[in-house]
């Protein structure tokens, strides 16, 4: 592919990649949040303790401005597959049209027509039915999650097609295409991902009204449920899914596992980089710092399977950026992993009743809730970095399907129309979000706090 | 099936325009029937928890149109590029005006975010009769089945042609006053108090310019793309959308007039459906019409996806547009009435 600033496919995936990294900020947010806030509205139901209801309220409030941002910003996803990538809309729009309309035919209208009364149908709605938006809402955030998946999954394994006499794909099996392996192992991995932002989010804003002295029945909510779904999501997050999705890259594409470990050699007894530079131009791993083996026993089950290189590919079926690529996946690795050791620490103090009274932890805590964003991003840049030069692997690359006809000027046009207006949306939304903060919850005496 | 789909996204986009239509029309008159900022709080009340639900009509024909006409949409949607994107834009910062326009409390807040949401609705309004204009005049479509649009080049109907012309621009306004008609007889069945009565003497002043204004586009319509009007008399699946935007027009006007505000937003919502189905009647198989050679055209069959994936889709797309309309039915239930701004309020604290 042509890397030169001139060309037009360059500032399509640019764009592409802009938006789509903005925009999963809060979808990442609201998937993990939204059953939080089932659970809450759950136990409000059944049990009538208004601490609850509280808790949902005020979270509901923070989940309605991410939803908002999400769905704005989202709508222009979809159309950007005829925009922008023409090319492969005609290809593949005949199987991966199944699930984006499915999207929106199944997960979207559920979503839409329950989120006003989520958010703002409370004393219209009755706790029964307001419960039932919470859930209804949260059904639907996941059921969109599962086709969009299925739609990626389909490009980074096609499965379920047929090609028509014209070239173009068509579907075959529509239930091999929903039940893509790729897609249920994707699935599972980027759900508990949200899971893990949603708890981390929680959990801070615990430790934050604990390190400040207020909110004192609030707080306690928030830190147990956090800390809880933290744990338990950020060990599900790496194992097994994790450890399955990298098998799968393993099996079906031996290139982008070898490109994320910055190797280059094939072979057997195969390391696993802990820290190290790839110099791609003199192939090789600069200093490394190896778990010998690791690799070949997390990608194929034994420390003797053979673990192919770089070298044993033709260069034209090279991921085009290995270098981001290896890091997006290395940083990815460790931040998960001091995940698992943080909500371990952290519900370790809590079962012992001395969670509250550690200001360690809590800071910690605290200050966590952003990285759960950059891991869900570095992992979404893995799987896309790491797809190319295909767009669907194995049978389109990404330089036949940007649209032919808009050229560079214009994508370079909406990409800063895109910059300024997000930034604009990203000032907002953090400055009511703050606000929100700021006010805080409701308390027991039916006031809001001083 | 090609016919079946063709009618499907022709059903999902004019469903589309007549939900979020009436969201335009309340966005273009906020100004005009609300002179207060309660008042214009109510007005955004008005517009109910499901405006979103409207709007993921079309999200769901964007996602139809992918599925069942691929060469279509990679055609139209990489051709339209420049105006997709004013369109995407305007609905993001719409979607925002609503939600987030009453969170404060707070003068200049609510003022800055009232005018984007008007001007964001009346751009809107204007661009969507822009596309439906282009949908009869045609695209300077090549040989191979692309195009490529610029905002406008000098105004012609035929040969190089832009976005607007002078056949378009008519449409658009055309549109949008039609909107904004349709938007105030929604206000009148959902408000009460001033802005109620400043609704419905908008609502019958401005139906009563959409006549003239009809007579004329069809005029219009009638010099740019004759066969379309001589078309209809042959066409028996067009007479059904049209005797539905017929009876429509009468249920408006008798509603109007006898104040049976319920009736009269079913007459204009089934009056605006009626008519933009009676085009896609009339149009197909057409997709595109070709400015640069008659000759030249884009069909339904040119762009549709396999038989196969198009009874699949059948399967699933009665059964989901059930469930859709399950969920409107059950939150609707507790919405319909005059709205309520102590209830509906959405201001946070």
């Amino acid at each position: 592919m042509d890397h030169s600033l001139a060309d037009p496919a360059l500032w399509h995936r640019i764009q592409f990649a802009f938006t789509i990294t903005y925009h999963y900020l809060f979808p990442q947010l609201t998937m993990g949040l939204a059953w939080f806030l089932v659970y809450w509205k759950w136990r409000a139901f059944r049990t009538g303790d208004e601490r609850y209801n509280r808790a949902a309220r005020f979270w509901a409030k923070i989940f309605g401005l991410n939803f908002a941002v999400g769905v704005v910003t989202g709508i222009p996803m979809e159309f950007q597959f005829g925009t922008n990538w023409a090319g492969f809309s005609q290809y593949a729009g005949g199987i991966v049209g199944q699930t984006l309309a499915m999207e929106g035919m199944f997960a979207f209208f559920l979503e839409s027509a329950f989120i006003g009364a989520l958010i703002w149908g409370e004393k219209r709605l009755g706790p029964r039915l307001h419960f039932l938006a919470a859930l209804g809402v949260a059904t639907g955030s996941w059921l969109s999650g599962y086709f969009i998946i299925v739609t990626n999954a389909f490009m980074q394994h096609p499965v379920g097609h047929t090609v028509r006499p014209d070239g173009l794909l068509a579907l075959g099996e529509v239930w091999t295409y929903l039940n893509n392996p790729w897609a249920l192992v994707e699935f599972a991995h980027n759900q508990f991902a949200a899971l893990v932002t949603g708890s981390f989010a929680v959990a801070a804003m615990g430790a934050y009204f604990t390190l400040r002295g207020t909110y004192a029945e609030q707080r306690k909510l928030y830190l147990h449920a956090g800390t809880l779904v933290g744990l338990i999501a950020s060990v599900l997050v790496a194992f097994p899914t994790g450890d399955a999705q990298a098998k799968l890259v393993g099996r079906h594409q031996p290139a982008t596992l070898a490109a994320m470990e910055g190797r280059f050699e094939g072979g057997q007894l195969a390391h696993l980089a802990v820290i190290g530079q790839p110099n791609v131009a003199e192939r090789r791993l600069e200093n490394p710092i190896v778990l010998p083996g690791a690799l070949s026993f997390l990608a194929y089950g034994t420390f003797q399977s053979y673990v192919r290189g770089l070298n044993e590919f033709p260069q034209d079926q090279w991921p085009d950026n290995i270098e981001l690529l290896y890091y997006s996946f290395h940083l990815m690795v460790t931040m998960g992993t001091v995940f698992i050791f943080l909500m371990a620490g952290a519900t370790w103090k809590r079962w012992r009743g001395t969670l509250e009274t550690s200001p360690g932890v809590l800071w910690l805590l605290l200050l966590a809730f952003p990285f759960p964003y950059i891991a869900n991003t570095l992992g979404w840049m893995t799987a896309e970095l790491g797809r190319q030069p295909w767009l669907i692997y194995g049978l389109f690359r990404t330089s036949e399907g940007y649209s032919k006809v808009v050229g560079a000027g214009d994508a370079v046009f909406t990409i800063i129309g895109f910059v300024g207006l997000y930034f604009v949306v990203g000032v907002m939304f953090l400055y009511l979000v703050g606000r929100e903060i700021v006010h805080g919850p409701e308390t027991p005496e039916g006031g809001v706090h001083p | 099936m090609i016919a079946l789909w063709y009618g499907i996204l022709a059903f999902m986009l004019a469903t589309y325009l007549v939900l979020d239509g009436r969201n335009f029309g309340v966005g273009i008159l906020h100004w005009i029937v609300a002179k207060t900022p309660l008042e214009r709080r109510q007005v955004i009340a008005a517009l109910g928890p499901l405006w979103s639900w409207h709007e993921v009509w079309l999200v769901g024909t964007g996602g139809v149109m992918i599925m069942a006409f691929p060469r279509f949409m990679a055609a139209a949607f990489s051709g339209y590029y420049l105006a997709l994107f004013l369109v995407l834009w305007c609905v993001l910062l719409r979607g925002l005006s609503i939600e987030v326009g009453g969170h404060v409390n707070d003068r200049l807040w609510e003022a800055f975010w009232d005018a984007v949401f008007f001007a964001s609705n009346l751009l809107l309004a204007i661009l969507f009769g822009a596309a439906l204009g282009n949908a009869v005049r045609g695209v300077p479509l090549k040989g191979d089945g692309t195009f490529y649009l610029t905002f406008f080049t000098n105004f012609a109907v035929t040969g190089e042609v832009g976005l607007l012309d002078w056949f378009t621009l008519s449409v658009a306004i055309f549109f949008a006053l039609v909107l904004t008609a349709h938007g105030a007889t929604y206000l009148v069945m959902r408000t009460e108090g001033p802005v109620h009565d400043r609704a419905r003497r908008m609502a019958h002043l401005l139906w009563m310019v959409t006549i003239p204004a009809f007579a004329i586009i069809t005029m219009l319509i009638g010099r740019v793309r004759p066969e379309l009007l001589r078309e209809i008399p042959h066409r028996p699946l067009a007479w059904l959308p049209l005797a539905i935007s017929l009876a429509g027009a009468i249920a408006l006007v008798t509603g109007l007039r006898a104040s049976r505000e319920k009736q009269a937003l079913w007459g204009s919502t089934f009056f605006l459906f009626g008519l933009i189905m009676t085009g896609a009647a009339t149009l197909f198989p057409v997709l595109f019409f070709s400015t640069l050679n008659p000759a030249q055209q884009l069909t339904a069959a040119d762009c549709a996806a396999t038989e196969h994936g198009l009874w699949v889709a059948t399967a699933w797309w009665f059964p989901s547009l059930l469930l859709a309309l399950g969920y409107l039915v059950v939150v609707q239930r507790h919405y319909s009435g005059k709205v309520n701004v102590a209830k509906d309020n959405q201001g946070l604290y």
